[in-house]
């Protein structure tokens, strides 16, 4: 039972209900609303309005206005002009500078409705109409293009007389991108964009602004499509590229080739020490000790204990009789040195010194010795020297050292003459003299040693010239100085030999082999010798001699004062023989002088010997005059 | 006594001729003087009366922001500058002509001296720190800017009567009469807010009023590229 009544009851409420939805329900409108109110130029402006609700009945809007500081209210003039909803407001009820306060009323049938009230002042709500008749070109700067974009402002907008101010802005992009880039343009109507893309399509678009107001929107899309400008600009850089490129790999392959050079020429090789006996190695790995001691040259600097007899080049030979043969032999080398030294090929050994001093054939001779002095350099002067030493010595001494018999006087060698011949030097005197002598090698201290033999041995400084017969070639100061040194000790060697050596009729050292020619024997038991030289025929008495051809050696004195001649036998047939003796071992012929003694200190350099009267004045054998000499005491 | 009256109206001299104009322009012509052009004057005084506008308006939205959130502007109060007759569309500021434009414009920025400086007062002797630091400078700045602005124009308004442009009716116009009588509210006593809204928003308009006016003078008087 109650139930049927709340069914009932709630079927007259659904149908009530249900007449209620499905049919209109008329209410009063809802509220509208003002959106926005415009003005284009700031002469004429336009408001929208949204309608609300309208409550199901039809809805009916009005705009009503109201001026500042007036109550008259005044509805829209106009609102078919903006569209729907809208209300446009000419210029005639346009006023600028003065707050407009406008309201909407939506009206049905059930009731209105008031939307708020708005206060405008159309200078603030200014939003002119986008820029027009953009355009946009392509234009050349100095080879760079660039875009000149020109417009005009809407036409509406009285900008001429000043009455709107409006700034302009532009928007740049690629056709292809979409970021866009912006350019505020001021009050100008015309705007440069640089810096474009070669062969870019661009778009570019223009809108305006009133100083304070809206900005507008933006006009409509210009295309424009840069041209390709940069295919000059990419060959020339091309060309650089490749023309550098070429020039960098020559370059380089020049500085390749010449690597070696390049690196002798900048990073100089260090040179290496080059030091004898210097080694690198044992710098490195060796001790102190060890790389000085290699350093050290065995044989320098020479010890003590060295010979001095050892520097030594030539010997003098004294010769006793017994040893005549050896003298005879030294002789012989001597003069086959001499003849080496010498330049010219005559034989100017035989005879010159007989003719160079000054005894018998002086005057006879006196042109020859020019001569001969003139042609024969060396040898003959120091022939000469050698025999007036000789003579001085045997003068000065007066007695011939017979120490020389047994041994040698060694000469004074250069230092840089090769080592000579060794030869026992028995005569300590002599030996020890010469180590004085070697090791000083000022003249000043020779000169100093026995004074008399100072001038002589000034001008013997050719004396060693045939002396060093192993080194005839050596004519430097130095061989000067040796051949002074030489001479030097030479003359003192003789001198002092002289001195010590007790009366012998030997003779001191005699190293030069004088060969004169015997002239004849005189009636005074004296053998006239003749320099043998080919321009010596002049003189009377200077008999021709055959150049080196024939001469004879002295053999010996034998005990009565006999001057032994060995002659060897070249030509036989001219032998003439002073006083012959058959030497039944040679086969030769000997000429026997003998040698006296003469008084005569200066002037018998030749021998004086007793002659027989068979001996034949020619004699075309050569005695040697140092042995001939040795018998005398000049 | 003779030479100190004399030294004394040297300074005097001295002191009046440098007040004249504040930019260092020679207006009259003086020998040794820079002159001038009118383009120049021209341009120089919309530039300013361009950025006394924005000061002005930049000042009133602050302050509208800070303190009232849309109310109703000027309904309550007018602007103590409404008895200056002012153009209120293009046709009718077209009609007025330069002399009066001219007249007018020297007649609104006389109309601001006074209330500005001491708006800017009260607004930097604010007790209760409504105003930051930058906005009393500001209203500082445009108080300057109006009384410079004004010399400007006065000047160019002469150059222009040389020129033959305007008419010898623009005269000197003392501020003192053209304030009208309901601009005597700083009698009252202090300005509150609501007194600093108002005279910011009205001045803002009035600057604006200025600025387009000048520009008007300008385009009527040197038609450029720039109109």
């Amino acid at each position: 039972m109650m139930r049927k009544v709340i069914e009932v009851i709630l079927l007259v409420l659904l149908l009530f209900f249900t007449a209620h939805s499905t049919g209109n329900l008329h209410s009063p409108p809802g509220k509208p609303a003002l959106t926005s109110c415009r003005s284009p130029e700031k002469e004429t402006f336009t408001c929208w309005w949204k309608p609300g609700s309208d409550g199901g009945m039809p809805t009916t809007h009005a705009l009503y206005y109201r001026k500042e500081s007036s109550e008259t209210v005044y509805e829209c003039p106009d609102y078919h002009t903006a569209g729907e909803n809208s209300c446009f407001f000419n210029k005639k009820d346009t006023s600028i500078w003065i707050n407009y306060n406008i309201t909407v009323v939506a009206t049905n049938a059930l009731g209105r409705a008031f939307s708020d009230p708005v206060e405008i002042d159309v200078v603030y709500i200014v939003k002119p109409n986008p820029p027009e008749k953009v355009t946009v070109t392509v234009m050349e700067d100095k080879g760079w293009p660039f875009l000149r974009v020109s417009w005009e402002p809407p036409h509406k907008a009285d900008t001429r007389s000043g009455w709107i101010t409006l700034i302009y802005e532009i928007r740049v992009k690629l056709e292809e991108e979409n970021d866009w880039e912006m350019h505020l343009a001021g009050q100008q109507k015309m705007f440069n964009i640089f810096s474009l893309r070669s062969g870019g399509k661009y778009l570019v678009e223009v809108r305006c602004k009133p100083d304070h107001g809206f900005w507008s929107e933006w006009s409509s899309t210009s295309y424009i499509k840069v041209p390709d400008y940069f295919h000059r600009e990419k060959s020339a850089w091309i060309l650089i590229t490749v023309f550098s490129a070429c020039t960098f790999l020559i370059l380089t392959w020049l500085l390749h080739m010449n690597r070696q050079y390049l690196k002798h020429c900048i990073l100089p090789p260090v040179p290496g020490p080059k030091i004898k006996g210097f080694d690198q190695q044992l710098l490195k790995n060796g001790k102190s000790s060890e790389i000085f001691s290699a350093l050290v040259m065995p044989d320098f600097p020479p010890t003590a204990s060295s010979n001095y007899e050892d520097l030594l080049v030539e010997y003098l030979e004294v010769y006793v009789p017994g040893e005549q043969e050896l003298v005879l032999e030294e002789s012989k080398d001597l003069h086959h040195v001499c003849l080496k030294s010498e330049s010219s090929t005559s034989d100017s050994d035989s005879g010159r010194g007989s003719c160079d001093s000054h005894t018998l054939l002086i005057d006879k001779c006196g042109e020859a010795k020019e001569e001969r002095r003139q042609t024969d350099q060396a040898c003959s002067q120091i022939r000469t020297e050698a025999q007036r030493r000789l003579k001085d010595a045997l003068t000065h001494g007066g007695v011939v050292s017979s120490d020389m018999s047994s041994g040698r006087v060694k000469t004074w060698p250069s230092v840089f003459s090769p080592l000579p011949r060794y030869s026992p030097s028995p005569l300590d005197q002599q030996s020890s003299l010469q180590m004085a002598k070697q090791h000083s090698l000022s003249t000043s201290s020779y000169l100093t040693q026995p004074g008399h033999s100072a001038k002589e041995a000034l001008g013997q400084s050719y004396w060693d010239f045939c002396l060093s017969g192993k080194q005839p070639h050596l004519l430097t100061p130095q061989t000067l100085v040796s051949r002074e040194l030489q001479a030097h000790s030479d003359v003192n060697i003789s001198s002092i030999g002289l001195k010590r050596a007790p009366a012998g009729l030997r003779s001191p050292a005699l190293h030069t082999t004088e060969y004169v020619g015997v002239q004849r024997v005189s009636n005074e038991d004296m053998v006239l010798l003749q320099p043998v030289v080919s321009g010596c025929g002049r003189m009377e008495g200077c008999f021709q001699v055959p150049q080196g051809e024939v001469y004879s050696k002295v053999k010996g004195v034998d005990s009565d004062n006999v001057l032994l001649l060995q002659r060897e036998g070249m030509e036989e047939d001219r032998c003439p023989c002073v006083d012959q003796e058959t030497n039944e071992e040679t086969g030769n012929c000997h000429t026997l002088n003998t040698v006296s003694n003469t008084r005569k200190p200066s002037a018998c350099v030749y021998t004086a010997m007793p002659v027989q009267d068979e001996i034949a004045p020619m004699v075309n054998g050569y005695v040697d005059s140092a042995t001939m000499c040795t018998l005398h005491t000049c | 006594m003779k030479n100190v009256l004399f030294a004394v109206l040297t300074l005097v001299y001295l002191e009046l001729s440098m007040t004249v104009v504040a930019a260092p322009i020679c207006a009259y012509g003086q020998a040794g003087c820079h002159v001038l052009s009118l383009v120049d004057l021209f341009e120089r005084v919309i530039q300013q009366s361009s950025r006394m506008h924005g000061i002005s308006s930049d000042l009133h939205s602050e302050f509208e922001q800070d303190f009232f959130p849309r109310e109703n502007l000027v309904g309550k109060r007018r602007c103590h500058t409404y008895g200056i007759l002012t153009p209120d569309d293009k046709e009718n500021a077209q009609r007025l002509g330069r002399e009066q434009l001219t007249e007018v414009i020297l007649r609104l920025l006389g109309a601001w001296g006074d209330p500005l400086s001491q708006l800017y007062r009260s607004m930097s002797q604010d007790q209760n720190q409504d105003f930051n630091h930058y906005s009393s400078n500001k209203a500082l700045e445009i108080s300057d800017m109006v009384h410079d602005l004004r010399e400007g124009v006065a000047i160019m308004a002469e150059e222009m009567k040389l020129l033959g442009g305007l008419g010898n009716t623009v005269g000197y116009i003392s501020p003192g009469s053209l304030v009208p009588s309901a601009f005597s509210f700083h009698t009252q006593g202090e300005l509150n807010s609501m007194d600093h809204h108002d005279l910011l928003s009205c001045f803002r308009r009035d600057s604006n009023k200025v600025k387009n006016y000048l520009r008007i003078l300008k385009c009527t008087t040197l038609p450029g590229l720039d109109c």
